[in-house]
Protein backbone atom coordinates (compact mmCIF):
# COMPACT_ATOMS: atom_id res chain seq x y z
CA UNK A 1 0.00 0.00 0.00
CA UNK A 2 0.78 3.30 -1.09
CA UNK A 3 0.38 6.37 1.60
CA UNK A 4 1.35 9.94 0.80
CA UNK A 5 0.81 12.53 3.52
CA UNK A 6 1.10 15.77 3.01
CA UNK A 7 0.87 19.35 4.74
CA UNK A 8 2.43 22.30 5.63
CA UNK A 9 5.86 23.20 7.50
CA UNK A 10 4.77 22.68 11.48
CA UNK A 11 1.44 20.66 10.43
CA UNK A 12 2.33 17.61 12.33
CA UNK A 13 2.62 15.47 9.49
CA UNK A 14 5.63 13.99 10.31
CA UNK A 15 4.13 12.77 13.59
CA UNK A 16 1.15 11.43 11.50
CA UNK A 17 2.75 9.45 8.78
CA UNK A 18 5.16 7.92 11.64
CA UNK A 19 2.32 7.28 13.84
CA UNK A 20 0.79 5.30 10.61
CA UNK A 21 4.12 3.54 9.68
CA UNK A 22 4.15 1.86 13.31
CA UNK A 23 0.65 0.83 13.57
CA UNK A 24 1.45 -0.79 10.08
CA UNK A 25 4.39 -2.38 11.02
CA UNK A 26 2.29 -3.40 14.25
CA UNK A 27 -0.09 -5.05 12.59
CA UNK A 28 1.59 -6.61 9.88
CA UNK A 29 4.24 -7.97 12.04
CA UNK A 30 7.13 -6.45 9.86
CA UNK A 31 10.27 -4.11 10.29
CA UNK A 32 10.08 -0.52 10.46
CA UNK A 33 12.43 1.32 7.81
CA UNK A 34 12.64 5.04 8.10
CA UNK A 35 14.31 6.55 4.66
CA UNK A 36 15.51 9.99 5.76
CA UNK A 37 16.03 12.53 2.71
CA UNK A 38 17.03 15.12 4.45
CA UNK A 39 21.01 16.68 4.03
CA UNK A 40 21.64 18.68 7.68
CA UNK A 41 23.25 21.66 6.86
CA UNK A 42 24.52 24.07 9.92
CA UNK A 43 23.32 24.32 13.35
CA UNK A 44 19.32 25.22 12.45
CA UNK A 45 19.73 21.85 9.81
CA UNK A 46 21.62 19.59 12.82
CA UNK A 47 18.67 20.59 15.27
CA UNK A 48 15.46 19.93 12.90
CA UNK A 49 17.28 16.12 12.51
CA UNK A 50 17.92 15.84 16.21
CA UNK A 51 14.56 17.02 16.63
CA UNK A 52 12.65 14.17 14.45
CA UNK A 53 15.12 11.65 15.94
CA UNK A 54 13.73 12.25 19.32
CA UNK A 55 10.11 11.71 17.88
CA UNK A 56 10.96 8.35 15.83
CA UNK A 57 13.23 6.91 19.04
CA UNK A 58 12.15 3.92 20.58
CA UNK A 59 9.68 3.34 18.11
CA UNK A 60 11.54 0.27 16.26
CA UNK A 61 12.89 2.73 13.09
CA UNK A 62 16.40 1.00 11.43
CA UNK A 63 17.39 4.76 9.89
CA UNK A 64 18.74 4.95 6.56
CA UNK A 65 19.97 8.36 5.00
CA UNK A 66 19.83 8.16 1.47
CA UNK A 67 20.31 11.47 0.03
CA UNK A 68 19.76 11.19 -3.95
CA UNK A 69 19.40 8.34 -6.28
CA UNK A 70 16.43 6.27 -4.03
CA UNK A 71 15.86 3.64 -6.77
CA UNK A 72 19.46 1.60 -5.65
CA UNK A 73 18.27 1.56 -2.72
CA UNK A 74 18.08 -1.63 -1.00
CA UNK A 75 16.53 -3.25 2.10
CA UNK A 76 17.36 -6.13 4.70
CA UNK A 77 13.60 -7.02 4.42
CA UNK A 78 10.33 -6.58 2.67
CA UNK A 79 8.89 -4.38 5.79
CA UNK A 80 6.96 -0.70 6.29
CA UNK A 81 9.12 2.03 4.95
CA UNK A 82 8.46 5.74 5.59
CA UNK A 83 10.10 8.26 3.39
CA UNK A 84 10.87 11.15 4.32
CA UNK A 85 10.43 14.22 2.60
CA UNK A 86 9.93 14.79 -1.13
CA UNK A 87 10.84 18.06 -0.91
CA UNK A 88 14.39 17.32 0.47
CA UNK A 89 14.63 14.71 -2.22
CA UNK A 90 13.41 16.56 -4.89
CA UNK A 91 15.50 19.54 -4.45
CA UNK A 92 18.95 17.08 -3.47
CA UNK A 93 17.94 15.28 -6.92
CA UNK A 94 18.02 19.28 -8.68
CA UNK A 95 20.79 21.10 -6.27
CA UNK A 96 23.44 18.70 -5.01
CA UNK A 97 26.58 17.80 -7.76
CA UNK A 98 25.65 13.58 -7.54
CA UNK A 99 22.11 14.57 -8.26
CA UNK A 100 20.07 13.99 -11.32
CA UNK A 101 19.55 17.48 -12.27
CA UNK A 102 16.85 18.19 -15.36
CA UNK A 103 16.20 13.81 -14.58
CA UNK A 104 15.05 15.01 -11.10
CA UNK A 105 11.46 14.24 -11.82
CA UNK A 106 12.19 10.93 -13.03
CA UNK A 107 14.47 10.27 -10.58
CA UNK A 108 12.25 10.51 -8.03
CA UNK A 109 9.49 8.56 -8.86
CA UNK A 110 11.40 5.91 -10.23
CA UNK A 111 13.01 6.14 -6.79
CA UNK A 112 9.46 5.67 -5.01
CA UNK A 113 7.97 2.86 -7.48
CA UNK A 114 11.29 0.75 -6.88
CA UNK A 115 10.66 1.46 -2.97
CA UNK A 116 7.18 0.48 -3.15
CA UNK A 117 8.40 -2.87 -5.41
CA UNK A 118 10.37 -3.44 -2.08
CA UNK A 119 8.12 -2.91 0.98
CA UNK A 120 4.55 -4.15 2.01
CA UNK A 121 3.65 -0.74 2.79
CA UNK A 122 5.24 2.76 1.93
CA UNK A 123 4.79 5.74 3.49
CA UNK A 124 5.64 8.93 1.92
CA UNK A 125 6.06 12.19 3.64
CA UNK A 126 5.61 15.44 1.16
CA UNK A 127 5.23 19.12 1.44
CA UNK A 128 2.78 21.92 0.86
CA UNK A 129 5.59 25.14 -0.44
CA UNK A 130 2.65 25.74 -3.01
CA UNK A 131 0.02 28.13 -0.96
CA UNK A 132 2.02 31.52 -0.23
CA UNK A 133 1.59 33.45 -3.51
CA UNK A 134 4.88 34.30 -3.65
CA UNK A 135 6.59 34.23 -7.37
CA UNK A 136 10.13 33.35 -6.82
CA UNK A 137 13.08 33.49 -9.05
CA UNK A 138 13.42 30.84 -12.13
CA UNK A 139 15.16 28.20 -10.23
CA UNK A 140 12.96 28.20 -7.12
CA UNK A 141 10.14 28.42 -9.45
CA UNK A 142 10.73 25.55 -11.06
CA UNK A 143 11.49 23.31 -7.96
CA UNK A 144 7.67 24.12 -6.97
CA UNK A 145 6.36 23.00 -10.36
CA UNK A 146 8.79 19.85 -10.17
CA UNK A 147 7.61 18.85 -6.50
CA UNK A 148 4.19 19.80 -7.23
CA UNK A 149 3.85 16.93 -10.44
CA UNK A 150 5.80 14.49 -7.78
CA UNK A 151 2.67 15.19 -5.76
CA UNK A 152 0.47 14.73 -8.32
CA UNK A 153 2.04 11.51 -9.87
CA UNK A 154 1.79 9.58 -6.79
CA UNK A 155 -1.39 10.79 -5.09
CA UNK A 156 -2.73 9.19 -8.48
CA UNK A 157 -0.95 6.11 -7.57
CA UNK A 158 -1.90 6.01 -3.59
CA UNK A 159 -4.48 4.47 -1.99
CA UNK A 160 -4.44 7.14 0.34
CA UNK A 161 -3.45 10.72 0.47
CA UNK A 162 -3.56 12.65 3.66
CA UNK A 163 -3.52 16.20 4.23
CA UNK A 164 -2.37 17.43 7.76
CA UNK A 165 -3.32 20.53 9.26
CA UNK A 166 -2.91 21.43 13.15
CA UNK A 167 -1.64 17.72 13.71
CA UNK A 168 -5.20 16.85 12.29
CA UNK A 169 -5.47 14.19 9.18
CA UNK A 170 -7.86 15.43 6.81
CA UNK A 171 -8.21 12.10 4.14
CA UNK A 172 -7.99 13.37 0.73
CA UNK A 173 -8.11 9.82 -0.96
CA UNK A 174 -9.14 7.14 1.02
CA UNK A 175 -8.80 3.87 -1.41
CA UNK A 176 -10.15 0.07 0.22
CA UNK A 177 -9.49 -0.52 3.99
CA UNK A 178 -7.71 2.08 5.38
CA UNK A 179 -5.13 2.90 8.82
CA UNK B 1 -11.54 26.32 23.37
CA UNK B 2 -12.14 26.35 19.96
CA UNK B 3 -9.23 27.17 16.91
CA UNK B 4 -10.07 28.59 14.09
CA UNK B 5 -7.38 28.38 11.25
CA UNK B 6 -7.16 29.14 7.71
CA UNK B 7 -4.70 31.32 5.53
CA UNK B 8 -4.69 35.06 5.16
CA UNK B 9 -7.88 36.96 3.83
CA UNK B 10 -10.13 33.80 3.99
CA UNK B 11 -12.11 35.43 6.27
CA UNK B 12 -12.02 33.53 9.62
CA UNK B 13 -13.01 36.76 11.36
CA UNK B 14 -16.35 36.66 9.78
CA UNK B 15 -16.70 33.29 9.95
CA UNK B 16 -16.26 33.32 13.91
CA UNK B 17 -18.31 36.39 14.44
CA UNK B 18 -21.75 34.11 12.33
CA UNK B 19 -20.45 31.07 13.83
CA UNK B 20 -20.00 31.96 17.46
CA UNK B 21 -22.21 35.39 17.77
CA UNK B 22 -19.39 37.25 18.61
CA UNK B 23 -19.24 41.44 17.90
CA UNK B 24 -16.43 43.29 16.99
CA UNK B 25 -15.45 44.60 20.48
CA UNK B 26 -15.60 40.99 21.67
CA UNK B 27 -12.11 40.47 20.03
CA UNK B 28 -8.49 40.93 21.30
CA UNK B 29 -5.61 41.47 18.79
CA UNK B 30 -2.73 38.95 18.92
CA UNK B 31 -0.70 41.68 16.74
CA UNK B 32 -0.33 43.82 19.89
CA UNK B 33 -2.67 42.20 22.91
CA UNK B 34 -0.48 42.02 26.19
CA UNK B 35 -0.19 38.34 27.72
CA UNK B 36 -2.73 39.44 30.66
CA UNK B 37 -5.19 40.28 28.18
CA UNK B 38 -4.65 37.17 26.12
CA UNK B 39 -5.63 35.20 29.33
CA UNK B 40 -8.79 37.16 29.86
CA UNK B 41 -9.90 37.57 25.89
CA UNK B 42 -13.24 36.68 24.53
CA UNK B 43 -11.40 35.88 21.56
CA UNK B 44 -8.39 36.21 19.89
CA UNK B 45 -7.09 36.99 16.51
CA UNK B 46 -3.75 37.04 14.46
CA UNK B 47 -1.97 34.93 17.04
CA UNK B 48 0.78 34.16 14.52
CA UNK B 49 1.26 37.30 15.10
CA UNK B 50 1.46 37.57 18.99
CA UNK B 51 3.82 34.46 18.27
CA UNK B 52 6.26 36.64 16.14
CA UNK B 53 6.19 39.41 18.33
CA UNK B 54 7.06 36.63 21.60
CA UNK B 55 9.94 35.88 19.31
CA UNK B 56 11.18 38.94 18.55
CA UNK B 57 11.26 40.18 22.20
CA UNK B 58 12.60 36.81 23.50
CA UNK B 59 9.55 35.14 25.52
CA UNK B 60 9.09 32.30 26.11
CA UNK B 61 6.46 30.32 24.43
CA UNK B 62 6.47 26.95 25.77
CA UNK B 63 3.51 26.18 27.80
CA UNK B 64 1.33 28.33 26.43
CA UNK B 65 -1.17 26.20 25.06
CA UNK B 66 -1.73 24.30 28.70
CA UNK B 67 -1.75 27.79 30.05
CA UNK B 68 -4.69 28.99 27.93
CA UNK B 69 -6.79 26.12 28.12
CA UNK B 70 -6.41 26.04 32.12
CA UNK B 71 -6.97 29.89 32.19
CA UNK B 72 -9.02 30.84 29.65
CA UNK B 73 -10.40 27.65 28.66
CA UNK B 74 -13.46 29.49 26.58
CA UNK B 75 -11.59 31.31 24.41
CA UNK B 76 -12.39 31.09 20.76
CA UNK B 77 -8.80 31.72 19.04
CA UNK B 78 -7.96 32.64 15.32
CA UNK B 79 -4.51 32.21 13.86
CA UNK B 80 -3.16 31.81 10.44
CA UNK B 81 -1.71 28.99 8.94
CA UNK B 82 1.53 30.02 7.67
CA UNK B 83 3.52 26.97 6.13
CA UNK B 84 2.34 26.01 3.40
CA UNK B 85 5.05 27.99 1.47
CA UNK B 86 8.83 27.27 0.26
CA UNK B 87 11.23 27.71 3.36
CA UNK B 88 11.74 30.89 3.64
CA UNK B 89 15.59 32.32 3.07
CA UNK B 90 15.38 34.23 6.53
CA UNK B 91 16.11 32.48 9.52
CA UNK B 92 13.59 34.54 11.77
CA UNK B 93 10.97 33.67 9.25
CA UNK B 94 11.41 29.98 9.32
CA UNK B 95 11.54 29.95 12.95
CA UNK B 96 8.30 32.06 13.23
CA UNK B 97 6.28 29.66 11.02
CA UNK B 98 7.08 26.88 12.39
CA UNK B 99 6.64 28.02 16.17
CA UNK B 100 3.07 29.03 15.06
CA UNK B 101 2.68 26.01 13.85
CA UNK B 102 3.65 23.79 16.17
CA UNK B 103 1.42 25.95 18.77
CA UNK B 104 -1.49 25.55 16.27
CA UNK B 105 -1.16 21.88 16.61
CA UNK B 106 -0.80 21.88 20.57
CA UNK B 107 -3.86 24.10 20.32
CA UNK B 108 -5.52 21.92 18.90
CA UNK B 109 -4.69 18.82 20.75
CA UNK B 110 -6.49 20.89 23.95
CA UNK B 111 -8.90 22.73 21.58
CA UNK B 112 -12.88 21.05 21.64
CA UNK B 113 -13.16 21.92 18.23
CA UNK B 114 -11.12 22.85 15.29
CA UNK B 115 -12.62 24.67 12.13
CA UNK B 116 -10.68 25.46 9.42
CA UNK B 117 -11.50 28.01 6.86
CA UNK B 118 -11.39 28.68 2.96
CA UNK B 119 -12.73 31.28 1.01
CA UNK B 120 -15.16 31.87 3.83
CA UNK B 121 -15.87 28.80 4.15
CA UNK B 122 -15.59 27.48 7.58
CA UNK B 123 -15.19 22.99 7.70
CA UNK B 124 -15.39 21.85 11.47
CA UNK B 125 -12.21 19.41 10.88
CA UNK B 126 -12.32 18.42 15.25
CA UNK B 127 -15.02 18.47 17.38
Amino acid sequence: MLILVTGGSGSGKSEYAEGIAVSLAERDGLPLYYIAAMKPYGEEGKRRVERHRRLRAGKGFQTVERYVALKGQELPEEGVVLLECLSNLTANEMFEPEGAGDGTEEAVLAGVEALSGRSRHLVVVTNDIFSDGITYDEVTGLYQERLGHINRELAARAEQVTEVVCGIPLQLKKEGSMI
Amino acid sequence: MILVIGGAFQGKKDYAKEAFFLADEDFTDGACCSEEELYQAKAVVHLHEYVRRCLQEGRELTGLADSLVKQNPDIIILANELGSGVVPVDAFDRSWRETTGRLCCELAKRADEVHRVVCGIGTVIKG
